[in-house]
């Protein structure tokens, strides 16, 4: 999945001349917010979290614009589709890489999904090396990073 | 004027109603598969070496329930449940070295919340769709009917219960 999709340009700050990688982590549950951000950090990443698509979009509203977003499908307020589609409707956060991550297993939806902007779609249950692999896929492995 | 034989025939719409009838969850899915699916959960979120074995163990006190509604060509529940000293060790287990010092109420709730999700949708996508997944609730069990396909577990010596439940006859809850 993710076939021919561009790949991610990661931002470089000027000052420590070290590559951050940012993660917005969106999920309603706590706990797989944990998980997620868990994985994230451990790979290097710089990790917010919202607990809904309005407020992922909030996050980035504010300026916090991340390379990668995690989003899960099923949420209250704003679920994880809509808030694909709010992403991919601004020009400004084209850059922003989208992985959804949801429970949600059905071929259709994992089109939709793909068809709304997102670049990549695992499955739950997950591993922590399937998302590593994701995010070689992606690459988006900040230690592997060429500068 | 030629007449067909099947004009003859007094419809009486039975045949029809019968394949207007929901599909029985017995029809859908087995006892096998709902086992497998929460053995992949586990095996992924809980821990590698996390067994679920297929027994029935001591009735549970202080049970608690998690459940995603499906609502499609079926319609019901997936439905987890077990003691509440269960589900937070099992939040535990899925936080790892995340845990908190302290698992509290929500952590034990989102905890079980999220396995029902995992499991829910993925006996989801064997349910004939196509079928949306409602989100998570956390409380009493929403009463089981006739249509429920049921798989006791033990996960660490301790009771489990994971059930496929249709809506249609269940009875009202109260």
């Amino acid at each position: 999945m993710g076939a021919g999709r561009r790949r991610p340009q990661l931002r470089l700050p000027p000052a420590e001349g070290e590559v951050t990688v940012r993660a917005l982590v969106i999920d309603d549950s706590r706990v797989m917010r944990r998980i997620v951000t868990g994985i994230l950090k451990d790979l290097g990443y710089e990790v917010q979290q919202a607990g809904h698509g309005r407020e992922g979009l909030d996050v980035l509203d504010g300026g916090w614009v991340p390379d990668l977003v995690c989003v899960d499908w099923n949420m209250p307020v704003m679920d994880g589709l809509q808030f694909v589609s709010a992403v991919r409707s601004n020009p400004a956060w084209r850059q922003v890489t989208i992985m959804m991550v949801t429970s949600e297993s059905e071929h259709g939806q994992i089109v939709r999904a793909l068809a709304a902007g997102a670049h990549e779609y695992v499955i739950k249950p997950f591993t922590a090396d399937a998302i590593r692999d994701k995010l070689a896929l992606l690459g988006l492995l900040p230690q592997e990073v060429v500068l | 004027m030629t007449q067909h034989p099947a004009s003859d025939v007094l419809d009486t719409g039975e045949r029809r109603r019968a394949e207007d009838a929901p599909p029985s969850i017995a029809d859908l899915i087995d006892e096998a598969t709902i086992q497998s699916i929460a053995e992949e959960a586990w095996s992924a979120l809980v821990g590698e070496e996390e067994y679920l074995v297929p027994l029935l163990g001591d009735p549970v006190q202080d049970a608690i329930s998690s459940w995603v509604d499906v609502v499609g060509p079926w319609n019901g529940s997936v439905v987890i449940t077990t003691a509440r000293t269960t589900a937070e060790e099992l939040s535990r287990c899925l936080l790892k070295e995340h845990a908190p010092p302290v698992i509290d109420d929500e952590d034990i709730e989102d905890g079980l919340g999220e396995l029902a999700n995992v499991v829910g949708g993925n006996v989801k996508a064997v349910l004939p769709g196509p079928s949306a997944l409602g989100l998570p609730e956390v409380g009493s069990a929403p009463a089981a009917g006739p249509d429920t396909c049921r798989v006791d577990l033990l996960w660490r010596g301790q009771s489990l219960t994971i059930s496929v439940q249709g809506s249609a006859g269940a009875p009202l809850d109260q």
